[in-house]
């Protein structure tokens, strides 16, 4: 199949769809914990690097299966998903944030200090495993488990924390336990994607993985639209799409891109499709007239 | 109402800006993609914390493309560079060399002048049979990715023998302490290629110590090394840090001097380090404006009446490597890589502006000689020229 596409699309083209790929994994694994549960994470690259590393330095010195070493590498990342989910039982919001970033700054500086993770040089030579089949059949599987997560029991209590803590508790959600496996799913779908990433780079350091990155991938899900499945996976098409594009306006591509999200973010608040959902369309409407009512 | 109607707006003004976007990237390679042109791409950051060795760069590459035209082209057709700035990050170069190759059909690449991202690129050149001509990686295992893969560069492990050298019988430093900088790649590099000649060549290791980049405060490096009663600094890192050492050592009332590569070359170091670092850091690359050969005479008076400033090491480096590249397609009498990367594996003795260069068995290049800079009266100047055995 992959002989078959590379002979059909452009070698660009390709390997910005694959990255695009990449990214709906990795964004759909921080949409669950801050879109869907609302646990505001802002270290998601820290979750990358660790399946990134963790499938790198496998690949290079072992001959395991690339299934196998991408599994390990999410399961890594989701081990410290954990160890962070913790925390978030006490902590909300901005200061959430700040352990997240702390977070992510540790594992950084654990990489550049790293003798097996090549230090700051890097890891190069990472066998390239990752292929368009690869890529297409792992997204799909995560959107078709996102999906069915979210239309569940399970995932209508995760939109509940988000909405009203205290008032899901008391309807019997049981925050605790939902909460960490929000931060655990999120971190597994971060080290998949890292791992992939890897794969597909050839080569990886510890200072691609900085806060920077963590941001590239809040601003897809909040582009997109916080919760939003659809709406995700259209803004990590839009902003993985568009500094490609915008090289045709060369040394102003930078502004270009900024001032996209400005115009977007003043005139969609919640993201593009961040108010759609299926599962409240029909209840948003008599809520609009009732409130003209008032007024 | 008044939001639905400005929500419409918003997303008619996107899909406009899009769509022109969409429409201007498509109609661009059909205007350029003459079959009479031979293109070559440039590979660097011209934004970013690494654009102030891609931006000179640029400008060699543009005066070099531009001289070859203005002498009637290669083999009678017109040379077209084009310039991405790939802000130094791996994914963008990695977008950047596919559609170079793919989009563009460039014949060859031209860049990065780091390590990392070179290799990033060289894999993607290799697989697609397109040369890449390095003009400024100096690490190790970039030319072993593969016989498209070239540079044209002095290497530290060719230079850091002959400087140590130079320090050990030339100057008579013995006890050298050395100082790395933990988050740059490029220091983490070099520290063990210091550290191996230092050795080899009977020197001792009196110190070993390590800052990171974006560090500014240096009291504790400094005190240890006044402690340590070295003859000489050696620092791997970057120009800034380095400035910033030497003013400490001044505070501290430490006379010693400081030895490091080509990554103390920016223009900043005489500005941040003033006086400190006056005749007391002393580094070497492969390029000197000063005693100049008449090739790098000419090509530094061409270069000052095109920019209006001197060209630094990268310049000379890439304008160096299109030379190269047009020398071995006019060779070849062809402009395809397939052809020409033989004629560039068999350079032998090019008078470059960067000094010569030749191409091993290996095709790593041996450029000759290195230059020691250093900093007099808030300018660069020449210590010393020694050649590499």
């Amino acid at each position: 199949m992959d002989a078959f596409i590379t002979q059909q699309i452009d070698a660009y083209y390709l390997r910005i769809i694959i990255i695009i790929g990449i990214n709906i994994i990795l964004a759909l694994g921080l949409n669950l914990t801050t879109g869907v549960t609302g646990q505001l994470s802002m270290g998601h690259a820290g979750f990358m690097s660790l399946g990134a590393y963790t499938a790198a330095i496998l690949s290079l010195h072992t001959t395991l299966p690339f299934v196998v070493v991408l599994i390990a590498g999410a399961m890594a990342a989701a081990l410290f998903g954990i160890i962070i989910g913790i925390p978030s039982l006490r902590l909300e919001g901005d200061y959430l944030a700040i352990v997240t970033i702390g977070f992510a700054e540790i594992v950084r500086v654990f990489f550049l200090n790293f003798e097996l993770g090549g230090k700051a040089v890097g890891l190069a030579g990472i066998p390239q495993q990752t292929t368009f089949s690869i890529v297409f059949l792992i997204m799909m599987v995560v959107i078709f488990l996102n999906i069915t997560l979210l239309n569940s029991h399970t995932g209508k209590a995760l939109y509940s924390i988000r909405e009203n803590e205290i008032a899901a508790q008391a309807c019997g959600v049981n925050t605790t336990q939902l909460k960490i496996l929000c931060f655990a799913m999120g971190a597994f779908l971060g080290g998949l994607g890292g791992g992939l990433y890897a794969s597909y780079m050839y080569y990886i350091s510890p200072g691609e993985f900085g806060f920077m990155k963590s941001i590239e991938i809040l601003n897809m899900v909040v582009l997109g639209g916080m919760g939003s499945i659809p709406g995700t996976i259209l803004g990590v098409i839009i902003l993985t799409i568009a500094p490609e594009f915008l090289r045709v306006v060369a040394d102003y591509r930078l502004l270009f891109y900024g001032a996209m999200l400005v115009i977007l973010m003043i005139f969609r608040p919640n993201g593009l499709m961040g108010d759609i959902r299926w599962y409240d369309i029909k209840k948003r409407l008599p809520k609009k007239e009732v409130k003209k009512c008032q007024s | 109402m008044q939001t639905k109607k400005s929500a419409k707006w918003a997303i008619i003004m996107i899909m406009v800006m899009l769509v022109s976007l969409v429409a201007g990237c498509s109609n661009k390679p059909t205007s350029t993609n003459t079959p009479d042109v031979i293109k070559l791409g440039f590979l660097g950051a011209k934004t970013g914390s690494v654009a102030n060795y891609g931006l000179p760069a640029e400008k060699g590459m543009k005066m070099a493309i531009e001289e070859l035209n203005a002498k009637g082209g290669i083999l009678g057709k017109n040379l077209v560079g084009i310039y991405e700035d790939n802000k130094g990050e791996s994914a963008d170069i990695a977008n950047i060399a596919t559609k170079y190759i793919t989009v563009d059909k460039v014949v060859a690449m031209v860049g990065d002048p780091c390590t990392g991202l070179t290799k990033v690129a060289a894999e993607i050149a290799q697989k697609n049979q397109v040369v890449i001509f390095s003009g400024g990686a100096t690490g190790t295992g970039v030319v072993e990715i593969g016989d498209y893969v070239f540079r044209n560069t002095l290497l530290d492990s060719m230079a850091v023998p002959s400087v140590v050298d130079w320090m050990i019988n030339t100057k008579g430093w013995k006890k050298i302490a050395i100082i790395t900088s933990l988050n740059n790649g490029y220091s983490t590099a070099l520290t063990p290629v210091f550290k191996d000649a230092i050795q080899k060549k009977g020197g001792t290791i009196a110190l070993e110590d390590s800052i990171n980049d974006k560090d500014t405060d240096f009291t504790a490096q400094v005190t240890k090394l006044k402690n340590a009663q070295a003859d000489v600094l050696v620092f791997t890192g970057y120009y800034q840090e380095a400035a910033l050492i030497m003013n400490e050592a001044k505070k501290q009332n430490l006379n010693i001097s400081m030895i490091g590569g080509d990554g103390l070359y920016g223009q900043d170091l005489a500005k941040l380090g003033g006086t400190a670092v006056e005749e007391k850091v002393i580094f070497y690359c492969g390029f000197s404006t000063d005693k100049p050969t008449p090739e790098t005479a000419k090509f530094i008076d061409a270069y000052k009446a095109k920019f209006g400033e001197n060209p630094d090491m990268f310049s000379a480096q890439y304008y160096d490597a299109v030379m190269i590249l047009a020398k071995a397609m006019t060779d070849a009498k062809s402009a395809d890589p397939k052809l020409f990367r033989a004629e560039l594996a068999k350079l032998k003795d090019y008078p470059g502006v960067s000094g010569s260069t030749t191409f091993g068995a290996n095709r790593e290049p041996i450029k000759s000689p290195v230059c020691l800079l250093t900093v007099k009266n808030g300018a660069f100047s020449l210590v010393d020229k020694i050649s590499v055995k």
